[in-house]
């Protein structure tokens, strides 16, 4: 970090726990709840929000003395869907394989609130090195949150991590489920994974107590 | 710096970007679509020949392992020896089988409605592949099943538009799909399709004849949407198979 | 009767909140008063109950494969009929809503100020509140058939997301008075009463399933002659009898 300077890290640290998208802001919550069954699908929507929103906040941020204020969400939203169609359909017709596993995160990144909403707090009034650090802060508190659902979803709903059997076999009976330890199916389903981020609230506003609301 | 809130600026601003973006995306889609049917065309090919067994599994268990996109067009006139369209009731001989755009199928009537077929041959085996398509939770499934002359699938896949990632996203994954081999679709001489079952008490899918494989937990509305396709769909193709083989 | 099916199953099967989780931003964020939960909630039926039968216009004469036919009455891929449009969707909805909403902020603040300022603030938060271009995607997805049908779900879906936000509201208001650890308190709290709430929501789902691919088949079978002669081939090759069509 010592290419930053002090303000410049407080950017991107920031978003990472006192001032996290997800548990502070209330951003982005509905891509958290879709796609954190698995660790995996965790990670890939982590990363490419991390792409589409670092590339947007930069291209808000240049084009934020041109854009007329009565129209300004119309612009944003439609930087956003062309960034992602663009990506979207260069993958299809060049690597097709991963175009098959991120398409479903097309529709879920557009409607990414946590974008709309960094473009409107911060692009819009930043210089475009500032917005590029606030981008990957932001992008990186939202990941660590889905990263810390998905690894307890995946590991208590199916026993695994990234697809490997890490408590043994279910159906074969070994490892734990050999002592009679089962799946918690209820962790896959959605309502969840509201409870788990309530939790991950409740655990990190006990250890900073400054962040307790009133009511 | 120009007035950024007048009237003029702000009806001039949204025509430059609509012609910069739809330009933009237009000039992307036309110069790209070449690229993207062959891709899709190879899928298709891939998936076909997955279903009735060619494929590169090997000993992996795990995960599924198509033919190689350049090897499969190959494959694909190699496996594949008759492809059918049947349609109102009438099957007929047609290369245009594999140009059938089942979207666009399923939303007519099932009278009207091309459906193709694909015969294929394997170490001296027949192999019919019919093609399905449905819906799931969010948005498009579709799938292809092989079944051989006695109606006993031997081969499955299925994929999926914009099922959520990790619950109804599994059916294009290989235990899921591998549950189907084995399964008739008969039961004691009567149609009964295959059934997405929850709780069936045979996760391992010991039982092959129950007409039931066992479902994704967290996804019973892609589940469901699977065993509708399956049931609609092979229902009609019965009576043709009975009269090819 | 298809009407009143889809109006329910979109309030209470397909809640947008509870079902789907969609729109959950602003749901969490606005939902402290009821007063304001209201506002926000009211706001959204009506775009909601616009933008819908908008965007199923769109789709329809404009966006799906073969939908510019209509230009110069060509079919099977000739001429206007080629075009496939569909990879224009997410921009073109997202237009109409962004468009819409600056709208409904011009016409209110003109023509009635005392409703835009207890209102004012909720309205640009509701273009980017993902139900409603969820409502749109799903009306494409989901292949609803009539200009009426679309309205109808545009307006269902409104008024589930409506009473969510009404009864999350109505309990944080009441839940004040509780004694909950303080390091939950506010959003911690609401996120695990949602969850509750969600799994309460589940049971409708029950409902969902049935019939309804039985039900389509027997009306094709009334129509076309043709499948009769089909299933009859069936029912003597394979002995197939299904009650509700013979």
């Amino acid at each position: 970090m010592g290419l930053l300077s002090k303000k410049d890290q407080k950017l991107i640290l920031d978003p990472l726990s006192d001032d996290n998208p997800i548990t502070i802001q209330v951003l982005g919550i509905c891509s958290a709840l879709a796609i954190t069954a698995q660790l995996k699908a965790s990670i890939v929507m982590a990363v490419s929000v991390l792409f589409v929103l670092g590339i947007g906040n930069v291209v808000i941020s240049l084009m934020r003395n041109i854009i007329p204020s009565k129209i300004r969400i119309i612009v944003q939203l439609i930087v956003v869907a062309t960034l992602v169609i663009i990506v979207d359909q260069v993958l299809k017709a060049y690597a097709y394989s991963l175009s098959k596993e991120l398409s479903v995160f097309v529709g879920l990144i557009i409607t990414n609130c946590i974008i709309m909403g960094r473009f409107e707090a911060f692009a819009l009034g930043n210089g475009p090195y500032k917005s590029f650090l606030d981008g990957i802060g932001n992008a990186l508190g939202y990941g660590v949150i889905l990263i810390i659902v998905g690894f307890f979803r995946e590991l208590l709903g199916s026993g695994t991590l990234l697809g490997f059997k890490v408590l043994g076999d279910p159906i074969e009976k070994t490892g734990l489920y050999s002592i009679g330890y089962e799946n918690n199916g209820f962790m896959l389903l959605s309502p969840m994974a509201l409870i788990v981020v309530g939790l991950i609230i409740w655990v990190q506003r006990s250890k900073n107590p400054a962040l307790v609301e009133e009511n | 710096m120009a007035n950024t809130d007048g009237n003029g600026y702000t009806i001039g601003f949204a025509t430059i970007m609509v012609i910069v973006v739809g330009g933009i995306l237009a000039a992307l889609a036309t110069g790209l679509k070449p690229a993207i049917k062959e891709n899709e065309r190879f899928e298709k090919q891939q998936n076909i020949l997955y279903a009735m067994g060619v494929n590169e599994n090997g000993d992996d268990t795990g995960s599924v392992n198509f033919i190689p996109t350049d090897k499969v067009e190959e494959e694909f006139t190699k496996y594949i020896k008759e492809t059918y369209i049947i349609q109102g009731g009438k099957i007929a001989q047609s290369d245009e089988a594999f140009k059938v755009d089942m979207k666009k199928e399923s939303k007519l009537a099932k009278s009207t409605r091309k459906m193709p077929l694909y015969v294929g041959e394997r170490d001296g085996k027949k192999f019919y592949v019919i093609p399905m398509y449905g819906k799931g939770l969010w948005d498009a499934i579709w799938g292809y099943v092989a079944l051989d002359d006695q109606l006993v699938v031997q081969g499955a896949t299925f994929d999926h538009k914009g099922e959520t990632p990790g619950l109804g996203a599994n059916i294009k994954e290989r235990y899921f799909m591998d549950d189907f081999i084995g399964e008739s679709i008969m039961n004691n001489g009567k149609y009964a399709g295959i059934t997405v079952a929850k709780g069936n008490n045979d996760p391992k899918n010991l039982t092959k004849d129950d007409n039931e494989v066992d479902a994704m937990a967290g996804a019973t509305i892609t589940g469901d949407g699977v065993t509708a396709m399956i049931k609609s769909t092979l229902k009609s193709y019965i009576p043709h198979i009975q009269k090819l083989k | 009767m298809e009407h009143l099916e889809l109006f329910f199953k979109s309030i209470f099967i397909d809640n947008m909140v509870f079902a789907t989780f969609l729109g959950m931003c602003s749901y969490l964020a606005v939902s402290k008063k009821v007063s304001t939960a209201v506002g926000l909630g009211a706001a959204v039926i009506f775009v909601l109950a616009v933008t819908v039968p908008i965007n199923w216009l769109l789709d329809q004469y404009i966006l799906r494969d073969g939908a510019l036919a209509w230009i110069d009455g060509s079919s099977n891929g000739e001429g206007y009929s080629g075009y496939d449009l569909s990879f224009l969707s997410f921009i073109l909805f997202i237009a109409t809503i962004a468009t819409m909403v600056q709208l409904v902020e011009i016409v209110v603040e003109k023509f009635s100020p005392s409703l835009y300022n207890s209102l004012g603030i909720f309205l640009p938060l509701i273009a980017v509140n993902c139900a409603i271009l969820g409502g749109s995607l799903f009306m494409q997805s989901r292949d609803i058939q009539t200009l009426g049908l679309a309205t109808t779900y545009g307006i269902g879906s409104g008024i589930g997301w409506f009473l969510a936000i009404l009864a999350i509201a109505a309990i944080r208001e009441k839940i004040r008075y509780s004694n909950v650890p303080a390091p939950l308190r506010g959003l911690g709290i609401t996120f695990i009463i949602t969850g509750l709430m969600a799994i309460g929501f589940m049971s409708f789902g029950g409902m969902l399933t049935g019939g309804e691919e039985e039900e389509e088949e027997t009306a094709v079978a009334i129509k076309t002659p043709a499948q009769e002669e089909i299933n009859e081939t069936a029912t003597t090759v394979v002995s197939t009898t299904n009650e509700k069509e013979n």
